[in-house]
């Protein structure tokens, strides 16, 4: 009797077990996100995107600039009804994905901050190779954090730090920001007076990581960052004066990292000398990257799935991104705390977790909200309509060159050069699956290293000051005058307009026109509009094209991810 | 050109001359020269603020200028001569400026613990010391943020420089750069003001119609805050556009021009009358280059001839058309100059005790707060550092210096909360 009801209770306790386990397994990531973001609204959401929003949307966000009219065209007519989670996953395995995450994670971290002691390229090539293969994203963080520049054959993610001279504490307010979702830099002089968990030993945890490093050049002028064996830190509140704290390197709450004794005399494998770099026995710095990308750290992966989500959705689930505090929590608590989980469960790969977001029905929610949703059901922060995104100064300077057709053109050209030489090769990079994708890889390269000169002077107007978080955007008088009077965008519309004129019938003109700047056909009464418009400028059809096409460049609808 | 008395650190790479005498030949354009400005009265009906900075890049001389200590052995060869109001006395080098003492106080008693050019500069445009991984916001960027309408045609912060221009961003720090600063380059226009050659005025007023109704339609629904402020950039383009000419300084008469100086700082001054008179919030001009670590006599009484034609024939304007009860106006460098003069007849960098002149909107003229000993080594009375300065611009120009700012959900303190405003000065 006993036994039976043993079996029996176990029974049930392995059926509850899987019943728990596949109820996780069998719905997909994307599904409980769109549960946990729509629970409660009682429809009270936005309209799914148009094919042509979402098409456009979709290329902004995953390869950084807007689809040709020809992708746009061939996208709006494929009548499947998979065709978005086919573009999702043909974007994904592009080369432009890789790119744009390097201009995407490069923005975020060094923050336009002139490249000094590594030179861009290097950092760049570092995150492209990192986002090509897909490498998983704790593991970049890691090689970030505790590179230092000695190896020359790695001196890309060694930027992070010496283009912030090893400053302690710019590298202690910085690896909280950007790391950890937390801007420390008012508990420096003291406990933060608003946010009662950012506390002045967080800041001074985090700083005995970097007070005993110092930047250092060699003969050569060659920078990477030396340590010195000895250095406490201690500190004081400005507020209590008489009391002095010391601090050993610890991130946040986790527990003190647990140091070696070192014997006297033995400290140094090399010892500080003048343009020397010193590397001591026990290194405070090699502690750091194992310290913050730990498991015992939840705030890295919160930090990070945020920051992945505020890519697609406009805004982080914590907004600002790097105010991570009780006193700004969450607008979905729990759907942060479930990406972060899943984010570290699969391995902190990105490329997985993107794809998850691009298939929820809220990254896919049109950006107009439906008539008569209140302000507060309609804020950004229940991404119940999605969020309106300006441009990134690079996504707008791309999509303009795609506007106007120089990307094409210029990969055209790459083509021609690349695939002529010898018709063998080209027969032979077509072999197999790998070598097509070296030759997709090899063309983006040369397009992307031809036009990038050109987001220059976007990213001068539209970008903000270095050493600034990039993450928000303003609109200046500058901007204006720039896009009305500049050379280069007026030259592109010339050129654009050279090539619609040539098209005889009107509508057919404006259908293409609209699909090569928004990614969309014309409305009826624009199409009309635009055909009375250019009839009323017979003898000036170019000069009328370029008009209509400078207008819709510049409208709204251009500006902004919608 | 490099300035060959400087102390060669970069800031001073600057083409003094580069323009000079470029405005010689030219007549008088048009009819600019009938003087008040209509909106000068309506400017001060709305209690609008203006303010006017003159920077004397490389660090002026106190004793030269402000604080002089003549026949003592750090005096220099300079006799001090007396103002408009007695018992106050500045160098001989300015006797034009001398003239507006009574709408001017000085303070002499700065003591800025900088010696450093960059640093300097930082900590006497933002009234905080540099420090890694905090930026603060320019005078230039606070005013266009707070004392601007942003309704006003010409961009909020308008640096006239000697060398480069451009437009900044970094100045205004958590701001935004739309408070950043607009140099014009030895006083040349804004980029992108003129229409391309390629746009007729009819293509382009076409163009423009048919972007704002592309905007109706898409706003619709989707008006928010950022939309808006997009469309709006576009409308002021076209106004800044229209008012190109206020950057012309050749539309004023020759007598005009005469009048401040056949120089660049001059020629720089006129034009911030200009600018001042179509309501710019906040101009600073730049005379380059105090940093006289050689030959420091010689070249003050050359920069000091400029700086007072064009100082004092801008403050009588300023004050002839009712403008300076409404505008604050303050001369300051980075630091000054070592009272000890080295073997090159130079004086080095000191923050140690210096001094700055103030004028206008709030200001007491006739006061002068602080005193250094008799050789100008310490500051014996009334110390104030950058802090104290910056709390008492912002306290002229009617803003509260202890106003918090939120940046993203954070709160700030728009000026140094260590610090406040010298009182002695505020009328």
């Amino acid at each position: 009797m006993r036994d039976q009801h043993r079996a029996a209770w176990l029974l049930c306790v392995i059926a509850a077990l899987f019943a728990g386990r596949s109820a996780a397994a069998d719905t997909p990531l994307h599904e409980r996100i769109d549960r946990a973001i729509e629970a409660g609204r009682d429809g009270r959401l936005a309209a799914p995107a148009t094919d042509g929003e979402f098409v456009r949307r979709v290329h902004l966000d995953l390869t950084g600039m807007i689809p040709t009219a020809t992708e746009a065209r061939a996208f709006l007519d494929d009548p499947s009804p998979y065709k978005r989670e086919k573009l999702i996953d043909r974007l994904l395995d592009s080369p432009e994905f890789a790119r744009r995450m390097q201009v995407v994670f490069d923005v975020m971290l060094m923050e336009r901050r002139p490249a000094t002691h590594v030179p861009a390229t290097e950092w760049e090539g570092f995150l492209l190779d990192a986002f090509s293969e897909n490498r998983p994203l704790d593991q970049v963080a890691r090689e970030i954090l505790s590179a230092d520049g000695a190896d020359p054959a790695h001196r890309g993610p060694a930027r992070f730090a010496l283009d912030r001279e090893g400053d302690p504490n710019l590298m202690t307010r910085d690896v909280g920001r950007l790391f950890l979702g937390r801007d420390m830099q008012c508990a420096q002089c003291h406990d933060h007076v608003l946010y009662d968990d950012y506390k002045q030993a967080h800041y001074y945890g985090l700083f005995a990581f970097f007070n005993r490093s110092y930047l250092v050049q060699d003969a050569k002028g060659i920078a990477t960052l030396g340590e010195k064996a000895e250095g406490d830190v201690t500190f004081k509140s400005v507020f209590k004066k008489k009391i002095t704290n010391t601090t050993g390197p610890r991130v946040l709450y986790a527990e003190p990292v647990a140091e070696p004794a070192v014997a006297k005399g033995q400290e140094y494998w090399v010892a500080p000398a003048e343009k020397v770099r010193a590397v001591p026995r026990y290194s405070r710095r090699a502690q750091l990257a194992k310290s913050v990308v730990s498991a015992k750290v939840p705030e890295f992966n919160r930090n990070l799935a945020n920051r992945l989500w505020a890519i697609m959705m406009g805004r982080g689930i914590v907004h600002p991104l790097d105010l991570h505090t009780a006193e700004n929590p969450p607008s979905h608590p729990e759907l942060l705390e479930m990406l972060a989980r899943e984010l570290a469960a699969m391995g902190f790969d990105g490329r997985k977790f993107l794809r998850e977001l691009a298939l929820t029905r809220t990254y896919a929610r049109s950006s107009e909200p439906p008539p008569g949703l209140s302000p507060e059901d309609g804020s950004p922060a229940r991404f119940a309509v999605a969020v309106l995104k300006p441009l990134s100064p690079e996504q707008f300077s791309w999509s303009v060159m795609q506007a106007t057709g120089i990307v094409a053109a210029t990969r055209a050209a790459v083509e021609r050069t690349l695939f002529t030489v010898d018709p063998k090769l080209t027969q032979l990079m077509q072999l197999d699956d790998k070598r097509r994708r070296f030759g997709r890889r090899l063309v983006e390269s040369a397009v992307y290293d031809g036009l990038k000169g050109n987001s220059g002077p976007f990213i001068a107007q539209f970008g903000r000051a270095a050493g600034q978080s990039q993450d928000a955007q303003d609109a200046s008088v500058h901007q204006a005058l720039f896009l009305s009077n500049g050379q280069p965008v007026l030259s592109w519309l010339d050129g654009l307009a050279g090539r619609l004129a040539t098209i005889a019938d009107a509508s057919a003109m404006v259908d293409e026109l609209y699909l090569s700047v928004l990614t969309r056909r014309p409305m009826p009464d624009e199409r009309e509009e635009a055909i009375k418009y250019l009839a009323a400028k017979p003898s000036a059809k170019a000069q009328a094209v370029h008009e209509l096409a400078w207008a819709l460049l510049t409208s709204t609808e251009f500006r902004f991810n919608h | 050109m490099r300035c060959d008395y400087s102390c060669r650190s970069d800031d001073h790479v600057l083409s003094r001359r580069g323009f000079l005498g470029g405005l010689a030949g030219l007549g008088l354009a048009s009819g600019f020269g009938s003087f008040v400005n209509p909106s000068a009265a309506a400017a001060m009906a709305k209690g609008q603020k203006q303010m006017l900075v003159i920077w004397l890049a490389g660090g002026s001389s106190q004793l030269e200028t402000w604080d002089p200590k003549p026949k003592t052995e750090t005096g220099g060869p300079f006799r001090a001569i007396d103002t408009s109001v007695p018992g106050i006395q500045i160098c001989e080098l300015l006797p034009q400026t001398a003239r507006h003492m009574h709408r001017m106080a000085l303070v002499r008693g700065v003591n800025t613990h900088e010696n450093d050019h960059g640093k300097g500069q930082y900590l006497m445009h933002t009234g905080r010391a540099q420090a890694p991984g905090a930026e603060f916001p320019h005078l230039g960027s606070l005013a266009a943020r707070f004392l601007a309408k942003g309704t006003e045609p010409l961009p909020g912060y308008i640096h006239i420089t000697p060398g480069g221009g451009g437009v900044g961003g970094k100045e205004a720090a958590y701001l935004g750069p739309k408070y950043g600063a607009l140099y014009l380059g030895n006083g040349a226009p804004p980029a992108n003001t003129a229409r391309a050659g390629s746009t007729t005025p009819a293509s382009d007023a076409s163009r423009h119609d048919l972007r704002r109704h592309m905007n109706d339609r898409f706003a619709n629904r989707r008006r928010t805050a950022e939309t808006e402020a997009y469309t709006t950039t576009y409308e002021q383009a076209l106004q800044l556009m229209e008012r190109r000419e206020v950057f012309d300084v050749t539309r004023e008469p020759a007598r005009e021009q005469e009048r401040y100086g056949s120089h660049d700082f001059g020629r720089h001054c006129l034009l911030a009358r200009r600018l001042l008179e179509s309501d710019a919030t906040f101009v600073q001009v730049t005379h380059s280059n105090y940093d006289t670590h050689n030959e420091n006599f010689a070249f003050h009484l050359e920069q000091l001839g400029e700086f007072d034609q064009g100082f004092s024939t801008l403050l009588d304007d300023l004050a002839q058309r009712g403008r300076l009860d409404s505008t604050l106006v303050v001369v300051m460098s980075e630091f000054g100059r070592t009272p000890t003069i080295n073997y090159l007849y130079g004086r080095d960098h000191w923050g140690t005790a210096w001094s700055i002149a103030l004028a206008g909107c709030g200001i007491k003229g006739g006061t002068v707060v602080g005193k250094t000993n008799a050789k100008g080594t310490e500051v014996v009375d009334r110390q104030v550092g950058a802090g104290h300065l910056f709390h008492t611009y912002l306290k002229a120009v009617g803003l509260d210096p202890k106003d918090d700012y939120e940046v993203d959900g954070r709160s700030v303190q728009i000026a140094d909360p260590t610090a406040s405003p010298i009182t002695e000065l505020l009328a």
